[in-house]
């Protein structure tokens, strides 16, 4: 059956062809509607399925599940490997009975992500097979092929497609199979346990396995031939694609090597491509990967790349900049854009918080208690919609390391600066994830920190997934709700106050009391994300005097100032979400909730 | 054929794209790649999805090549001129949205040289949400299809455009965004 996919639904529809049991994952851009796509088949009512907590617990149970013969997936971004690189590192070592993919999502750019790291990299330095699908088309296939590579090796394998495979779309040829198997369940052997000696056979055994397949023909690997052609180019993951339209464009037959698999690197079928060719050009994105491994076996100055300032070392390669490349490499010339230009300076647009975000008004509480007690104060942020209260006016967010990272970076700035006040504000999918340890970590070295636990009762940033603290799993089905309040008094801390954020003035007086309190308190700011909530009513602007305190105040994206009349501010009934803290702070009282429907 | 589909974020634009992608395949294409902007952009920030059906393997259209422009909105409109062909068609929804930067008085909204950007560098139709109320709510983006298709903009029939929304939207909402395709059709041809 054809069936138009994004990359993502693609790996999913390939895990379900490949027969997982077993799939977990924590939310992450660009990885995200792989687990999403396959909860919404009917499929995923006969298997396991979960949001993990995060990724460390995603790889660990499914490590369990894989153990017992189960074919198993586990999802994240690239970042989220850093988070579950413990048990993937220790799993390349112990291995795995059924087929364990391990999809982890790069994000060239970066777009939405913390770094601009490289799984490819990680995938050689864990000793782990990775493959770079460079198409939604090939993601679906080597999906399948990645839980057979899997079961073959008895080793987990990592498919690393980028930004580019995962929200592209295209149409795909879709099975209807399942594949079939019994798995055994868990059998005790000494084998599972992690101990030095067996470590250190593994170590040797891995090396070999891997040193083997270097000599491989793995179909994902391979060479265009073009015999007249004295220079080479190569390729790997959507840089492939993009470089098929470059040559198709500029009617150019060059000898090519696509690595689709690029560890184990193909150095027999890398040697053989090498042999006639002058000169080799590497086209990737992020790490210089499959540049460092030609170098390593193909002596001399030949290769063109990251290393020899021929291709960018950061950022996305667009279409423009890899013709540039090409046509430079090639002594063509740069090519002049044929493209118009638009003389007009555009008003930048980043992200936003949303009008009516809840995070909006804590962060305005906050800020309120801060100035009403005239004491120096350090925002130290977190990852997810609310690290966007960094922007004007709000400005609520002066440090952001990474998930979990505000309450913990906001303990060292305390123990550093004493005469600051130090708040953290943490997301409550991301108190899951990894703050309740850090929590835990202020309250037994007694640091005096306030933490903010923004629970909108939805993970936002990512698109809106349950987590512990929603009572819902994947599948919608219910289940127990853990409460963060409880959480936070059974870790020992001293004051707890749940608080609604929209009650402005009850909620700076909270963070009031939270910041006089010496030692760890925690305010729970609770109201839902305008994605989960109704919404109530809107707001309106009578009479406005132009004194422009609700835009300098919030930056509520809802209300514009209207050039027609001199400047009065307005609010698009559109994007108005009812929340009706501009009508808090509007001094003058000339916002209010608009009479009709909504 | 290459269509870029481009606005703010939360204006619906993924929709628009898939159901493009879906009924260039209902009309026959082999192939249809879309290329969409997921993440971060969708809270308010500027959102491009590329469309394309024939004779290419990766699914973003280089700068210069698009055949047709579908903006959600005016400045991401004049933003996304650059992807036009000379001359490319494009249809642009009044529709103005100011960054938060924009009210607070550190950038401009230059609505005027927008517009003349985009007549400068293209074959463009504008539509008015003052006078098209879809414009101004959720069925913007078949409104805007059936605005494309109305004007023989798209090489893609009525018909597929109809059953490719069929598949995508869900029920409750399909009524209310066939009607919506059928005013775009019909505030094109005017
Ligand atoms: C280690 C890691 N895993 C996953 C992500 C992707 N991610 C970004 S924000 C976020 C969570 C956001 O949810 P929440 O903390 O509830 O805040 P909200 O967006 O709802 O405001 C996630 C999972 C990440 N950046 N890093």
């Amino acid at each position: 059956m054809k069936m138009n996919l994004l990359g993502n639904a693609a790996i999913a529809m390939g895990a379900k062809a490949a027969g997982v049991r077993f799939a977990a994952g924590y939310p992450g851009t660009p990885s995200t509607e792989i687990m999403e796509t396959l909860s919404k088949t009917e499929y995923a009512k006969n298997i396991h399925m979960e949001w993990s907590i995060n990724e460390k617990a995603a790889a660990e149970a499914a490590a369990g599940a894989a153990y017992s013969g189960q074919r198993v997936l586990v999802t994240m971004k690239q970042v989220g490997l850093n988070v579950a690189s413990d048990p993937v590192m220790c799993l390349a070592y112990i291995g795995v009975k059924g087929g364990m993919v391990i999809v982890v999502a790069d994000d060239p750019g970066p777009i939405s992500s913390q770094t601009e790291q490289d799984t490819r990299a990680f995938a050689a330095y864990a000793h782990i097979p990775v493959l770079d699908p460079s198409s939604p088309e090939e993601a679906y296939e080597m999906t399948k092929y990645a839980f057979t590579l899997s079961e073959k090796i008895g080793r987990p394998v990592i498919l690393r497609p980028t930004t580019k495979v995962c929200h592209a779309s295209a149409t795909v040829e879709v099975s209807d199979e399942v594949y079939e198997y019994n798995p055994d369940g868990f059998v005790k052997n000494p084998k599972w346990v992690i101990f030095p000696p067996l470590s250190y056979r593994r170590h040797i055994e891995n090396f070999k396995i891997y040193n083997t397949m270097e000599q491989d023909d793995c179909e994902y690997n391979r060479a265009c031939a073009a015999p007249e052609s004295k220079i080479g180019i190569v390729t790997g993951g959507v840089t492939t694609a993009i470089v098929s339209d470059v040559l198709r464009d500029l009617d150019l037959k060059i000898k090519r090597l696509i690595v689709g698999r690029p560890y184990p690197f193909p150095t027999a079928k890398a040697l053989d491509f090498a042999e006639n060719v002058d000169e080799i050009l590497v086209l990737e994105e992020l790490e210089p990967f499959i540049e460092e491994q030609l170098q390593r076996i193909i002596p001399g100055d030949k290769i063109k790349g990251k290393y020899t300032e021929t291709v960018p070392t950061a950022g996305e390669l667009r279409y423009e900049n890899i013709k540039n490349i090409i046509c430079g490499f090639l002594g063509l010339g740069e090519r002049a854009e044929t493209a118009c230009v638009c003389d007009v300076t555009l008003p930048g647009r980043a992200p936003v918080l949303c009008a009516g975000c809840p995070h909006r008004a804590s962060f305005y509480a906050v800020k309120s208690a801060v100035k009403n007690r005239g004491k120096k104060a350090v925002y130290c942020g977190d990852i997810g919609c609310y690290t966007l209260g960094n922007a004007k006016p709000l400005e609520t967010t002066d440090t952001c390391l990474c998930m979990g990272g505000g309450v913990t970076v906001a303990q060292g700035i305390s123990s550093a600066n004493p005469d600051t006040d130090a708040i953290a504000f943490i997301g409550d999918s991301t108190f899951f994830a990894s703050g309740m340890t850090g929590v835990a970590n202020a309250v037994y070295n007694r640091h005096n920190i306030t933490v903010c636990i923004l629970d909108n009762r939805t993970t936002a940033m990512t698109g809106g997934q349950p987590h512990p603290g929603t009572g819902k799993t994947i599948l919608k089905e219910d289940t127990v709700k853990i409460e963060i309040a409880g959480v936070l008094t059974a870790l020992g801390v001293g004051y707890v106050k749940e608080c609604n954020p929209f009650d402005l003035e009850a909620a700076t007086a909270t963070a009031i009391e939270a910041l006089d309190y010496d030692g760890v308190s925690c305010i729970v700011f609770k109201a839902p994300c305008i994605a989960v909530a109704p919404k109530p009513c809107v707001y309106e602007v009578i009479d406005c005097i132009g004194c422009r305190r609700c835009i300098n105040e919030i930056g509520c994206p809802a209300i514009s100032l209207n050039s027609d009349s001199g400047g009065n501010a307005v609010i698009d009934t559109q994007s108005c979400y009812g929340c009706g803290i501009c009508e808090t702070v509007c001094k003058p009282g000339k916002i209010h909730k608009a009479g009709g429907a909504v | 054929m290459n269509i870029l589909i481009c606005g703010v974020g939360g204006q619906g634009t993924v929709l628009a794209s898939k159901i493009l992608a879906e009924s260039a395949v209902i009309d026959g294409s082999n192939v249809a790649r879309t290329g969409e902007t997921i993440g971060m952009s969708q809270r308010g920030g500027s959102v491009v999805s590329h469309v394309r059906t024939e004779g290419c393997d990766s699914p973003y259209i280089p700068l210069g090549e698009a055949d047709l422009l579908i903006a959600f909105e005016k400045c991401e409109a004049a933003r996304s001129i650059p992807f036009l062909k000379k001359g490319g068609k494009a249809i642009v929804s009044m529709t103005e949205i100011k960054p938060v930067a924009v009210s607070l008085g550190v950038m401009d909204y230059n609505s005027e040289a927008m517009e003349r950007c985009i007549n400068e560098h293209s074959e463009a139709v504008f539509l008015n949400p003052a006078d098209n109320e879809f414009l101004q709510g959720k069925c913007a983006n078949t409104f805007l299809l059936g605005a494309a298709v109305g004007n023989g903009l798209i090489n893609i029939s009525e018909n597929a455009v109809k059953e490719a929304m069929k598949r995508l939207i869900k029920p409750k909402f399909y009524d209310i965004n066939i009607k919506a395709f059928e005013a775009g059709m019909k505030a094109c041809q005017e």
